[in-house]
């Protein structure tokens, strides 16, 4: 059975979906309620999790879910946006070729059918879309959004720290999308906590995050049967298993662990013990009995007091244990020995193979072991001692159903996946056609903020750039970027004259060569001092070329605004940005800095939206016009769901048209919301709708099969066995 | 081999909750528990039609437990329930007949989730600050010094399970007991933290109620025929006892993954045996009076314990042995080679009892905070019910140590607490709706909803018709006879309220509940001589209760915030 592939399906897959998703999104989105076939209910505001439990049957649908959770797996967020934009790109899509019927037809494909004068019609689009998505997007975050860009790290210090106030608005934006509205503060609220209780260090706190990530099953225990506001934070590690044996013990408490059983067995896996008598039998389980006891003796004069087994231990073992005052605690998981021996960095005790010496050096120190109780049920409570950045804390999250207290732990696990994602740097990187040969073909854009600018100084005529880095460049770029420059290197040194003007527009260096090469350095500085990032200046990778270019520098003072979020007056450091230039000179590598926020409530998308009808009008290729159009239009779909129940002042409408006015007049954009969110999570997502898109339309004809697709790289796998 | 076969598509549904089905169902849910709730509520039987045993109840860990409930939305709210009562072991009707109210009234609104939400929240929070704040007038602090309050406490919560089939005598003897058993497990030097012991219910099914009893220490049920094989038991001071939680049955233990070859002629069996002897030598020569084995003890090594007059009991139970371990003052022994002597313990007193038909060991301990409820009802059915019924209240007086409060029961807590919300979000609306953005309507509709639902919750006390009432000064609970005698002046009638706080009074001004009526201020701090005066109360558990409000305004918030249901049809 075939199916034909088209957008007016894809369309109608995708307002389904929409018309589900559409209901939870945002703040005053609504729960779902998910039944599983084992009778078990969950409640859910999580866009991948609905799209799964719907088991969709249709193959566009799936292709879709399957698209949403590619990217939920690289991000961790936005699937219920996905779906939305995806589902007004295709709206957009399908009314232009209603429309303009004939607008990318070739003349010489007429002949062919209907269907596949329009698969080629939608194949053309899509590798439209798939320019846009490489080429021109980039070029606009960088060069028009990134002015907007606000950074989530705290401005007074030289390292990167967290801002407590800027993570609580970001973490209350994505929680007012994830979990029911009564408790979004809340949950927010431990997180934030949370985040902070953990991180010993604040320099380091993407450790923390890491390892809370990994690991977030073992550092949560859900209780059933209470209300929601019960949930807390304690400090330590909680093991959801109770102590086999346990002895109270004060003072130093030194803690072992082992991966197999003290008792040794009469026999290991692949050998045979071979009996002669009764005797020997006897002699054997004695020497068994003894031996144990000697091993747990040795643990009681290392000090250990409690024992933590990957195993199940033989009832001796605890008997012996528990004379001894070394508590038991059996059966841990796989996942919470790497865990403990992340924190503590312990290995596993080795038994020992000889009798008579026994050398233990893997202890290690623990605050505190004590039996915790939450609704009757009990459970090993450990202070450990930490030996990295991360101090081990727990988040108990309490519920009425299971169900919401499983929506709690996805979200926050969610949301440490994002944090991770924000605290990341995301390339750019895009092609320009400079048309004027004349003018400026390499422009290398620094934006610092700091005020003191360092300029260039410059020494014998040449000029050295005395930039100090503080972001890590790819070696790659640099090594290219040497080699260009030794091509560079047998032109005539140029004399270099100086004009410095601080208070003029800049510095301009005036040169005269046959190498044409001009760059253009922009220098915008903050006009307020006491909000400056004090980051130091950047150095230029190809500090060793200075002899051998010629440039012209234009330092001009850009102008920083800093963006006031409406109701808590607080202050975000804009973000700085570099971009850095390669000596090829039409491409450029650039980056969406970690830590980039904007303000929530569709920000992003009237700001994209804005500056692609900008570029839409400059262009002049038709099809990139027709595509940015669609898409800046399709960006306003999610505002729009987002302000349906505002009314008045703040209805859509109003909102929209506040948004462009300030826009062209070139004021600060002011918010009124008071939440953040990811910039860097925005634009993967843009991304990942468009790659979407485009699998979408290039499909011209859905098969259905009996078997599963062979996997080509199963014979791979096969020759290398 | 397993069989894979494609997933069926999922149903989804919008707007669960304005369905004609869904109404029906919640209301049909309602109407059953709302039945049940109380000391006049029904019993209902619930039964599987094909055999099998035959309950018949009116608590609500029992009804939901077997109760089908196919609508999703039910089973969010049963399943909060369920986790309250396994959680408090209390208030699960109450909690649930709430949440059905609330989910039903303000269904009928129809204002958006937000605002509802939003204001709901408020007023629980307003419920909870006044519940724990001082000035509450429904809260008794627990005066540890008397048992009036305590008992109080377990006698409302055995009345109020009328499946127990217990009368009035049989209530005074259970509640007595159960007191008496919470008061066995509290140790005697208590320190910064107290450790309660443990009760151990002993089904005695067939007897009299009467006959029920409380001891101190364990009684392990042993059969006619171990009994004849037990030795008499000599006189002593004390006893020293060996616990085993390891098989003395001989049986070779965990030998590895290896392969175990044994040569011809060589018995294991034996040698095991001569194992166990060595062990009897030595429990023997190290005075052990008394054996308990969690396991199984080889016949033999019975007979050679036995012929050195030593008493052995064995396949005690895994559930046994921490209570054990606790009476003996010991850990249970794990091995079988040499025992450290420390590892012995001693019981004060041992002895063969009789009740009923059956007969038990019974080890009394020095000191231990552990005892045996031996619980006796005239059949199964309520022999159940009656355990419930114990666990709950045993359960309750922990949780008053914990918190030491308790709310007046019998339905004036709840229209207490309404006459407060009536008058606080009347007279002082304006902070309310300055920080919840939300307009005068919507707040008092809301408002009206929430009262509303906590006086039909009250109200579902009542089930044989009569009238409830409320009085315009404390704000408690009245119920009047129904079928009065015209010629009566009615008013007069209610002699005490729900609780037993308040006698009839002269100044009081009377209105049927559910009926419009003027807020007016509620008398709040509770009057000393009132206190005093508490003789015979109807009281709840506080802890449990106002976890219960908390869980059921919060379902309630959740099923109402609902947009779809995914209803996996795998």
């Amino acid at each position: 059975m075939a199916a034909a592939g088209s957008v007016a399906v894809a369309l109608h897959v995708a307002e389904v979906l929409e018309t589900i998703v559409s209901g939870c999104l945002g703040p005053e989105g609504r729960q779902v309620l998910c039944t599983k076939p084992t009778g078990e209910v969950l409640l859910s505001r999580d866009g991948g999790r609905l799209l799964k439990a719907l088991h969709l049957e249709h193959p566009v649908a799936r292709v879709m879910v399957a698209c949403v959770s590619s990217h939920l797996r690289k991000t961790g967020d936005g699937a219920k946006t996905f779906i939305i934009f995806l589902c007004h790109l295709l709206r957009g899509l399908h009314e232009i070729t209603d429309k303009e019927k004939d607008y990318f037809i070739f003349e010489n494909i007429q002949t062919c059918g209907r269907h596949w004068k329009n698969c080629c019609q939608w194949k053309f689009i899509s590798q439209a879309l798939l320019t846009f998505q490489t080429q021109i997007l980039d070029y606009i975050m960088d060069h028009y959004l990134s002015r907007h860009f606000l950074s989530i790290f705290s401005s007074c210090s030289k390292e990167r720290t967290l801002c407590r106030s800027s993570l609580e608005m970001l973490l209350g934006a994505y929680f007012c999308g994830r979990v029911g509205r009564n408790h979004h503060n809340l949950i927010s609220q431990l997180m934030c906590d949370y985040v902070f209780k953990c991180t010993a260090c604040e320099s380091r706190f993407e450790e923390v995050l890491e390892i809370v990530d990994d690991c977030f099953v073992e550092l949560k225990v859900g209780v059933t049967g209470l209300p929601v506001s019960d949930s807390r934070i304690i400090a330590g590690l909680v093991l959801q298993r109770d102590f086999s044996v346990y002895c109270p013990a004060d003072g130093d408490i030194r803690i072992a662990i082992v991966t197999e059983t003290i008792q040794p067995l009469f026999s290991v896996s692949g050998s045979e013990f071979i009996l002669n008598s009764e005797v020997q039998f006897q002699t054997s389980q004695l020497w068994i009995t003894e031996r144990t006891k000697a091993i747990v003796k040795h643990l009681q004069s290392q000090n250990v007091k409690l024992l933590l087994s990957t195993v199940k231990q033989p009832d001796l073992v605890i008997y012996c244990a528990g004379l001894n005052g070394i508590s038991v605690v059996e059966c841990l998981s796989s996942e919470e020995l790497s865990l403990i021996q992340r924190v503590i960095g312990l290995a596993p005790f080795a038994l020992p193979e000889a009798s008579s010496q026994y050398e233990l050096s893997h202890t290690a120190l623990v605050e505190f072991c004590k039996p915790l109780i939450l609704r009757s049920k009990r459970y090993v409570h450990l202070g450990l001692m930490s030996a990295c950045s991360f101090t081990p804390h727990c988040v108990v999250l309490c519920g009425p159903v299971q169900g919401l207290i499983e929506q709690h732990e996805d979200a926050l696990h969610g949301a440490f996946k994002m944090l991770r994602q924000v605290f990341k740097d995301l390339d750019l990187n895009y092609v320009t056609q400079t048309s004027d040969q004349n003018c400026t073909s390499g422009p290398c854009i620094y934006e610092n903020s700091r005020e003191n600018n360092e300029l260039p100084k410059i020494v014998n005529s040449s000029i050295q750039r005395s930039y100090q880095d503080t972001v890590v460049k790819s070696k790659g770029e640099l090594a290219k970027t040497q080699t260009n420059l030794k091509v560079c290197s047998n032109l005539i040194v140029p004399g270099v004259k100086l004009e410095k003007n601080v208070l003029c527009s800049g510095p301009k260096v005036a040169v005269t060569d046959s190498y044409q090469t001009e760059e253009t350095l922009r220098c915008s500085s903050p006009n307020k001092g006491t909000i400056m990032d004090d980051h130091e200046p950047y150095i230029e990778s190809n500090s060793g070329n200075s002899t051998t270019e010629n440039t012209r520098r234009e330092i001009s003072y850009g102008n920083l605004q800093v963006t006031k979020l409406a109701r808590k007056d607080s202050m975000l450091p804009l973000r700085y940005k570099s971009l850095k230039m390669c000596t090829s000179q039409r491409y450029y590598f650039s980056s969406i800095p970690a830590g980039c926020v904007l303000p929530v409530g569709g920000n992003f998308e009237i700001l994209l939206h804005y500056y692609l009808l900008n570029y839409a009008k400059k262009c002049q290729q038709s099809e990139q016009t027709m595509v940015s159009r669609i898409i800046a239009n399709a960006l306003l779909g999610v505002p729009k769901i987002l302000y349906k129940s505002k009314k008045g002042n703040y209805s859509f409408p109003q909102v929209y048209v506040r948004a462009l006015q300030t826009l062209q007049t070139n004021q600060p954009m002011i918010s009124n919301q008071t939440g953040l969110e990811s910039v860097a999570g925005k634009y993967q997502l843009l991304t990942s709708v468009l790659q979407c898109l485009t699998n979408i339309l290039t499909v011209d004809l859905v098969i259905s099969i009996e078997r599963q697709p062979r996997e080509i790289c199963d014979q791979d796998s096969e020759e290398e066995l | 081999m397993s069989r894979l076969e494609a997933k069926k598509p999922s149903i989804c549904r919008r707007e669960p909750l304005t369905g004609e089905r869904a109404g029906a169902r919640l209301a049909a849910l309602r109407g059953l528990l709302t039945s049940c709730y109380g000391p006049a509520g029904r019993l209902k039987q619930l039964h599987n039609g094909r055999g099998g045993p035959v309950a018949a109840t009116s608590h609500s860990a029992a009804l939901l437990a077997g109760l089908p409930v196919s609508h999703p939305v039910l089973k969010v709210l049963t399943a909060a329930v369920r986790n309250h009562v396994a959680c408090f072991s209390d208030g699960g009707l109450f909690t649930a007949i709430l949440c059905c109210n609330l989910v039903e009234n303000v269904q009928r609104l129809g204002l958006t989730p937000t605002t509802v939400i939003r204001l709901n929240k408020h007023l629980l929070s307003l419920c909870t600050r006044y519940l724990k704040s001082e000035v509450c007038a429904c809260r008794i602090p627990v005066d540890f010094g008397s048992t009036q309050i305590l008992l109080s406490l377990v006698r409302s919560i055995l009345t109020s399970k009328p499946a127990c089939m217990l009368i009035a005598k049989e209530i005074d003897h259970i509640s007595t007991l159960i007191l008496k058993a919470f008061l066995l497990t509290i140790p005697e030097n208590a320190q910064e933290h107290i450790i309660l012991g443990k009760s151990i219910i002993v089904p005695l099914k067939g007897q009299r109620v009467i006959d029920s009893a409380v001891l101190p220490g364990i009684l392990i049920e042993v059969s006619e025929v171990q009994l004849m094989k037990i030795l008499p038991i000599k006189k002593s001071d004390s006893f020293k006892v060996a616990v085993f939680c390891v098989s003395l049955s001989g049986d070779l233990s965990d030998t590895g993954e290896g392969t175990l070859l044994v040569s011809y002629g060589v018995s294991l069996e034996n040698a095991a045996l001569d194992q166990l002897f060595n062990l009897g030598k030595q429990l023997v020569s190290d005075h052990v009076d008394l054996v308990l084995c969690q396991k199984v003890i080889h016949p033999s090594l019975k007979q050679f314990l036995r012929t050195h007059q030593i008493i052995a009991v064995d396949r005690i139970g895994v559930s046994l042995m921490e209570p054990l371990s606790k009476v003996t003052g010991t850990q249970p022994i794990g091995s079988l080679g040499s025992i450290s002597p420390s590892s012995y313990g001693t019981v004060k007193d041992l002895c063969i009892a009789k009740f009923g038909c059956k007969h038990f060991f019974h080890l009394i301990p020095n000191k231990a905070t552990v005892c045996s409820l031996l619980l006796c009802n005239r059949n199964d059915t309520a022999w159940d019910e009656l355990k419930l019924t114990c666990q709950t209240a045993l359960h309750a007086l922990q949780l008053t140590v914990k918190e030491p409060y308790v709310l007046l029961g019998g339905g004036c807590t709840e229209t207490h607490l309404v006459a407060y919300i009536r008058h606080k979000t009347r007279n002082e609306p304006e902070s309310v709706l300055r920080d919840e953005r939300c307009s005068q309507t919507e707040l008092q509709l809301i408002t009206e909803a929430f009262c509303s639902a906590l006086e039909s919750l009250a109200g579902s006390l009542e089930h044989d018709g009569g009238e409830v009432l409320t009085d315009g000064k404390y704000g408690h609970f009245w119920s009047v006879q129904a079928n009065l005698p015209s010629a009566v002046n009615w008013p007069d009638l209610p002699s005490r309220c729900g609780c037993g706080l308040y006698s009839s009074q002269e100044e009081l001004s009377w209105s049927f509940l559910r009926s419009a009526r003027h807020p007016f201020r509620p008398q709040t701090c509770l009057s000393h001589e009132a206190k005093g005066s508490a003789n015979t109360l109807t009281l709840d558990c506080f802890t449990a209760k106002l976890s219960g409000l908390q869980v059921a305004v919060e379902t309630a918030s959740l099923i109402l915030d609902l947009s779809c249901v995914i209803e996996d049809t795998n």
